[in-house]
């Protein structure tokens, strides 16, 4: 196994009775990078990591966690990564400090000075019983015994769902610490905004299949840009070119879409038609994963 | 009255969630004083024989353990003798749990709040499950009665005898919805109800064993039990008593109105405390935390069975009493005063063993529920393997029943030592009772291979299982079952140490096969996936 790779999944294959949870699933985290993993409700992120922390068993394909086996060498590998889940249960009679505590000597050991700093970013009141606590305040007890435990490997499963926004950025940054670290990070979110600022890499699923999987930059650059425009000249000949897509105009002003490959092609066309008042919009990460979301939208991806 | 708009949805929707368990509870209730009363025909055929067992049925046995023999020489008599408390009481443990199951529990889980966001009244669903549990009181009732006719016993005391069950069954609903104000969690809720049917069981049996001729003591009439009992189904059939548990149960749940008007969605009357901001470093233990979770079930399954012990000491040496007085005519139907003595206090043992049994099966239960909750997952996916985890979950229901059947036999014993003043009882006791761990062990084994093999249902066929094993165990000769089933029953097997000789056979073999069911239950655990739900 690589050692550059702390997590590495090749064709991973899950059935419960005879619904097909994963269909040959591709996963790569590198060491020390923090990687997205998206994909619609159902799509199979959970049963993935599931797998990953060996609490289910793999029908097929391979799958290596920081060099081991998750299911045979699970309680080995657990001592060197943490895992936050999107829903979390705690004891509903202890406190959450107690929880913290629990989990943490779980892990390996209690290391209070790290866990006072985070409940302390956190603004997590240790000494309430875990039955008061909101879903965001229990997704805040797992939170703090993560990054407390400082593990090779951090796994969340959409671990921002029940924060709010000034916590959302205090976890921002508590990732990208740990990044800074040397921590390797799993992150599975919907929240578009948070992959964008965090992940080094993304992988999108679909129905327990790999769609899309590379560093951020390198899958914008297969995607179309958005241009807006104001042009002196008719903008039929522009929406003839191959490359250009939904191209509207409103008067004068013109909005269409173009693939990168047709980008310098369209741009000598442009440059013919007086511009002015150029905007170019990179595509953002939501239209990239939205494309992917909806079935229909995949046959205008491959048309 | 707003505040109970729309309870008629909500009482209809109850009544879809909770209509099956309802309907077990009546069957069963119901069948068994069919059951009884025709076994109780075959035993005492002749007006004759009822009379002989009259003579006798005065025992202060009978007396604490189920009421005063009033019209003992009536089949209506004899079944009030031999079922009435078990009805009551099973019946007041059903209306206890369904209270706190349709109030308490759904408001904890957060479901209350999303029902009364809709166009529900404040107090809508709480009236419409109080209802839903009044009516299943009444069918209780009714059904109890019916079957009663239906075995040809007398009309006006079988209505008596259903009524005294909807009564006592309305006082626990006011005790219950009480309770379910009161605290903010089901488990204490139920906790609560189930402590004051405890207390009220110990008063009656106060007043009954203090009795005058069949008269009770007025501690008695501390008792909604008592006001049960004081109807005298069969017997001089009083109609006013009944009164009093209405009216207990209706000023209950009006009391319990008025404090959920006064209090918070979610909160409970009693406030919950900030606690320690860290664990202990045993709490940090796996055995410690399972040890922490459950410290006050332990301590209060302990001071049960201890109770439970002194009590059924009491019993034997009022017997005692009983037999060394001048009745040698009671006493030549009975048999040998060391015989009858020591073959109560065998029966007792086992009693107290059946109720650690299921403080046993409670607490390895979690094995199950913290798995369903979702509270394994982060506890799995740290440094500690599955069989460490479920050993945790074991070891404290295995050393705790051990210590608690030490506890109850030794109380037993020591209560009875005291009136024979034989201080050597005590620790003879404490050490018979010890014979009925192998069969604690057997069924914490049976819960453990369940729960490897058939997660989702294993808590259900458990408890199921257990129930007859307590049907078998403590009616299997009222119900005159075969021997060969009584002899092969894990409770039953065991022989009764205070009475027969030591028979290691049956200990061993339970033993063996407790260890079997755990290891094949942990072996499947190790291997089989996550199941949630």
């Amino acid at each position: 196994m690589s050692e550059t790779l702390a997590i590495e999944v090749r064709g991973l294959t899950k059935s419960f009775g005879s619904a097909h949870a994963l269909n040959g699933l591709d996963l790569s985290v590198a060491t020390g990078t923090v990687a997205g993993f998206l994909g619609p409700n159902g799509s199979g992120k959970s049963t993935t990591i599931r797998i990953l922390l060996g609490l289910l068993k793999a029908d097929g394909g391979t799958a290596a966690l920081l060099g081991g086996d998750p299911w045979r060498d699970a309680v080995e590998l657990h001592r060197r990564l943490a895992y936050v889940p999107g829903d979390v249960t705690l004891w509903p009679n202890l406190t959450g400090g107690q929880a913290i505590d629990i989990l943490s000597k779980l892990h390996g050991r209690v290391d209070r000075k790290r866990i006072d700093e985070y409940l302390q970013r956190f603004d997590l009141d240790p000494s309430k019983k875990a039955r008061s606590y909101s879903k965001g305040n229990r997704q805040k007890v797992a939170l703090v015994a993560a990054l407390a435990s400082q593990a090779e490997l951090l796994i969340f499963d959409e671990p921002t769902s029940g924060l709010d926004p000034l916590m959302e950025g205090v976890f921002t940054q508590c990732v990208l610490e740990a990044r800074g670290a040397g921590q390797s990070v799993l992150l599975s979110s919907h929240i578009f905004a948070e992959v964008e600022k965090l992940c080094d890499t993304v992988t999108i699923i679909r129905q327990g299949r790999t769609v899309e999987a590379g560093v951020l930059s390198e899958l914008r650059h297969l995607q179309r840009a958005t241009i807006t425009v104001s042009l002196d000249g008719s903008p039929t000949a522009l929406s003839k070119l191959a490359g250009v897509h939904d191209l509207t105009a409103d008067g004068s002003r013109v909005t269409f879409s173009v693939d990168d490959s047709a980008m310098s092609e369209v741009l000598t066309e442009l440059a013919s038609l007086g511009p002015s008042a150029l905007v170019s919009e990179p595509p953002s990460l939501e239209e990239l994963f939205l494309r992917h979301y909806s079935a229909t939208s995949d046959a205008a991806v491959d048309a | 009255m707003n505040d109970f708009a729309n309870w008629t949805l909500a009482f209809r929707f109850l009544l879809r969630r909770n209509w099956v368990r309802m309907l077990v509870w009546a069957l069963v209730l119901a069948g068994l004083i069919a059951i009884v009363i025709v076994s109780q025909r075959q035993t005492f055929p002749t007006q004759a024989s009822r009379e002989a067992y009259a003579a006798i049925a005065n025992t202060p046995a009978v007396a604490a353990l189920t009421g005063l023999p009033y019209a003992a020489g009536t089949l209506g008599g004899i079944l009030n003798i031999k079922i009435w408390m078990t009805d009551a009481l099973a019946l007041a443990f059903a209306v206890i749990f369904l209270v706190t199951r349709n109030g308490r529990a759904e408001e904890e889980q957060g479901r209350t709040e999303l029902l009364r966001a809709g166009a529900l009244g404040r107090h809508a669903y709480t009236l419409a499950s109080w209802l839903l549990t009044a009516a299943f009181t009444v069918v209780v009732g009714l059904a109890t009665a019916g079957a009663a006719i239906a075995e040809k016993l007398p009309a006006s005391g079988a209505i008596v005898m259903g009524a005294s069950f909807t009564g006592v069954g309305l006082a626990f609903l006011g005790i219950a919805a009480l309770a379910g104000e009161l605290s903010q969690t089901s488990r204490g809720a139920n906790g609560i109800a189930v402590v004051v049917l405890a207390v009220a069981y110990l008063l009656r049996a106060g007043g009954d064993l203090a009795a005058t001729n069949d008269v009770p003591s007025g501690l008695s009439w501390a008792s909604p039990l008592g006001w049960g009992q004081a109807m005298r189904s069969f017997g001089s059939n009083n109609w006013w008593p009944f009164l009093l548990l209405v009216g207990s149960g209706v000023f209950l749940c009006g009391i319990a109105l008025r404090l959920q008007a006064t209090r918070d969605l979610g909160a409970g009357i009693l406030p919950d405390r900030p606690g320690p901001r860290t664990a202990s470093a045993l709490t940090q233990t796996p055995a410690g935390l399972t040890l922490r979770l459950q410290r006050w079930s332990i301590v209060g399954w302990a001071i049960g069975v201890a109770i439970g012990g002194l009590f059924f000491g009491t019993v034997a040496t009022a017997m005692t009493k009983l037999l060394s007085g001048n009745k040698t005519a009671v006493a030549a139907i009975l048999g040998q005063q060391k015989n009858v003595v020591s073959g109560l206090l065998g029966y007792f043992t086992m009693a107290d063993a059946l109720l650690i049994a299921a403080f046993a099966l409670g607490s390895v239960a979690t094995i199950r529920s913290e798995e369903a909750d979702g509270s394994v997952e982060l506890q799995w996916t740290s440094a500690i393997s599955r069989l460490r985890w479920a050993a945790s979950r074991i070891v404290v229901p295995g050393v705790a029943s051990l210590a608690m059947l030490a506890l109850s036999g030794w109380a037993e014993g020591a209560s009875y030592g005291a009136a024979i003043h034989d201080p050597t009882q005590a620790g003879r006791y404490a050490a018979l009772a010890l014979a009925y761990w192998p069969t604690i062990l057997l069924i914490i084994g049976l819960v453990v291979i369940l729960d490897g093999w058939l997660p989702r249902a294993s808590l259900t066929i458990s408890w199921i299982v257990y129930g007859v094993l307590v049907f078998v165990s403590m009616f299997g000769e009222l119900l005159k079952l075969p021997t060969r089933v009584t002899n092969v029953t894990p409770f039953t097997a065991i022989e009764r140490l205070s009475t027969g000789h030591f028979t290691a056979l049956p200990l061993i073999i339970i033993t063996v096969l407790a260890i079997i069911l755990g290891a094949v239950g942990l072996f499947r655990l190790r291997s089989r996936d996550l199941v949630v739900g």
